[in-house]
């Protein structure tokens, strides 16, 4: 704990106990520092902390290796699961088709009307995409997928109406329903059907994902403080001398504190880089067999890396659980550490 | 410099640990305070570093009353104030110099000043050699000179000694007062709690004696 204090009391302090005056031209005319005196010892203060916090993590190595990797560990899960479940979004992309509103025609509609019809919806705020299908490559479809081909050859004309395919923007059953009434209403529209038990299915396994992961998220974040708080409560146990000599001397609370905080911001920094490499590889190991499996699908699908955003907010976050766990188990012992 | 006032220390177990004691120590001034063990020396010492309170009376540093202060207040109340203790209470993982260094970080003055200051007590307590060694490197008799450089080197007003000479044989706990007799000349006062009769007999200071929390003495040792 080399860092000197806050650099105001500091500075008060020194010529209370009749400590020397700094030179003149640090000062102003009426005694006290000026700015630039008290920012070089506020940025000194804390380049002191940091390197005495730094040096100590790397007096242990595999030791502060290990309490990042931990708290590595328990930061990946519920980051990873919310990757996945963002690719699974994306991946929802392509099940959109599930949610896939179908126009039936009345059977009078001609070709004209049903292209005007399909046009008229394309434009609509809601709607990523409409696909017209007339009688004729409804009936050629069917033929094609039923195996009755011969037998509709017989009929005396074609009973199939032409359909519009409507794929909406959103995966949300009230949107969707409202979206299908509106389509019903439109003229020349017999029927509008929306199979909404996929897109209940969808729907709710995202919640469910989301809920779970928030869910997880919360405890890990509780195991983070408990790791960082037991991390930091052994170092202040290691250094109860000195903490006994520093208050004796006159050191502060906050000046005890604060290579402590340092030292929690530091393990979290370790950590949310740890975790960041860990879900980089992971997600780059995965997606090797997600591709095979997609491409035996006929899809193009691959699963996204880490995001850079969503890679700084993992750091952000670590950095800022180490800190606040360091300061609880800080606040926590602080008085029990009082000179005897 | 320090004001007790009917001073009286009891603590939850209702053992009293000094009654009513009054006293005062002028700027400047040496003292001693003696008596046997639980004859309250130390609870004198703790009460005036606020590390304890008094329950009764009051106790006032250079004007301040300590039963007043705040929590907050204390860092700086000991700001005004060297510590010698009869351990040492060194660091050992620190350098002779980083251990005088810790009271002028902590007033967060600039690293040539500290470099200075640190050397100048190195010199007065003779030790300017061993700047760059541990304390695991020096004898007893250093170390404790080393403690009391650390207690000088922000220039404190009041300097306090809890059994300075405790572990130290004769020879050198008398070096170790003449250190201290040389702080007090440069107008630092002075506080030394010791059971050492026969030592403080030799330096003919003021003495105060204390029986079982009572003050029962009051005048030049020898």
């Amino acid at each position: 704990m080399s860092a000197t204090r806050n650099p105001q009391e500091s500075s008060s302090a020194a010529e209370r106990v009749g400590a020397a005056p700094k030179k003149n031209d640090q000062k102003k005319d009426d005694g006290s520092p000026d700015f630039a005196t008290l920012l070089h010892a506020w940025i000194e203060a804390h380049r002191a902390s940091l390197i005495d916090s730094l040096r100590r993590l790397a007096k242990q190595p595999i030791g502060s290796f290990f309490t990042c990797l931990v708290m590595a560990v328990a930061l990946s899960l519920p980051m990873g699961l919310s990757l996945l479940l963002n690719n699974v979004e994306r991946l929802g992309g392509s099940w959109q088709r599930a949610a896939q509103i179908s126009l039936f025609l009345n059977l009078d509609a001609s070709e004209a009307d049903g292209q005007k019809l399909r046009a008229q919806i394309a434009d609509m705020g809601d709607v990523a995409e409409s696909e017209w299908i007339s009688r004729e490559q409804a009936l050629a479809e069917f033929q094609q997928q039923s195996g009755l081909g011969e037998a509709l050859k017989e009929l005396p004309e074609n009973p199939l109406p032409a359909v519009i395919l409507v794929t909406p923007k959103e995966v949300d059953k009230a949107a969707l329903e409202a979206l299908r009434l509106r389509l019903a209403d439109l003229p020349k529209v017999q029927q509008a059907q929306l199979d909404l038990l996929w897109v209940e299915r969808l729907s709710a396994i995202l919640k469910l994902g989301e809920r779970f992961v928030f869910g997880l998220t919360l405890l890990l974040v509780m195991a983070l403080l408990l790791v960082i708080g037991n991390t930091i409560r052994l170092h202040i146990e290691n250094r109860r001398t000195e903490i006994e000599v520093i208050k004796l001397v006159g050191g502060t609370d906050s000046y005890v504190r604060r290579p402590f905080l340092y030292m929690g911001a530091l393990y979290g920094l370790g950590a949310g880089l740890l975790s960041w490499a860990v879900l980089a590889f992971g997600l780059d190991w995965l997606n090797g067999a997600v591709v095979r499996l997609a491409g035996l699908y006929g899809s193009d699908f691959a699963l996204g890396g880490v995001p850079l955003a969503d890679g700084l907010s993992l750091l952000l976050g670590a950095v800022l659980l180490g800190y606040i766990g360091a300061w609880l188990a800080v606040a926590r012992h602080l008085n029990e550490l009082a000179p005897k | 410099m320090i004001r007790f006032e009917q001073v009286g220390k009891r603590y939850a177990n209702g053992h009293v640990g000094l009654h009513e004691l009054s006293f005062r120590v002028r700027r400047g001034e040496f003292l001693f305070v003696t008596g046997h063990s639980g004859a309250g020396k130390s609870t004198l010492l703790r009460l005036i570093l606020a590390m304890e309170r008094p329950t009764s009376g009051k106790l006032l540093l250079a004007g301040q009353d300590l039963a007043q202060i705040t929590t907050a207040q204390i860092p700086f109340l000991r700001r005004q104030i060297g510590v010698v203790f009869q351990n040492h209470q060194l660091l050992f993982d620190r350098t002779v110099f980083n251990n005088i260094a810790l009271p002028l970080q902590i007033l967060g003055l600039s690293k040539p000043d500290i470099a200075k200051r640190v050397d100048a007590a190195l010199e007065r307590v003779a030790l300017s050699d061993k700047r760059d060694l541990f304390p695991g490197d020096l004898s007893t008799g250093q170390q404790q000179r080393v403690g009391i450089a650390r207690a000088v080197v922000h220039r404190p007003a009041l300097l306090l000694a809890d059994e300075p000479t405790g572990n130290l044989d004769p020879r050198l706990a008398a070096e170790i007062m003449g250190v201290f007799e040389d702080i007090n000349r440069m107008g630092t006062s002075v506080l030394i709690a010791s059971h050492d009769l026969a030592l403080i007999a030799r330096m003919r200071h003021r003495m105060l004696t204390l029986q079982r929390g009572r003050l029962i003495g009051d005048g030049e040792a020898g």
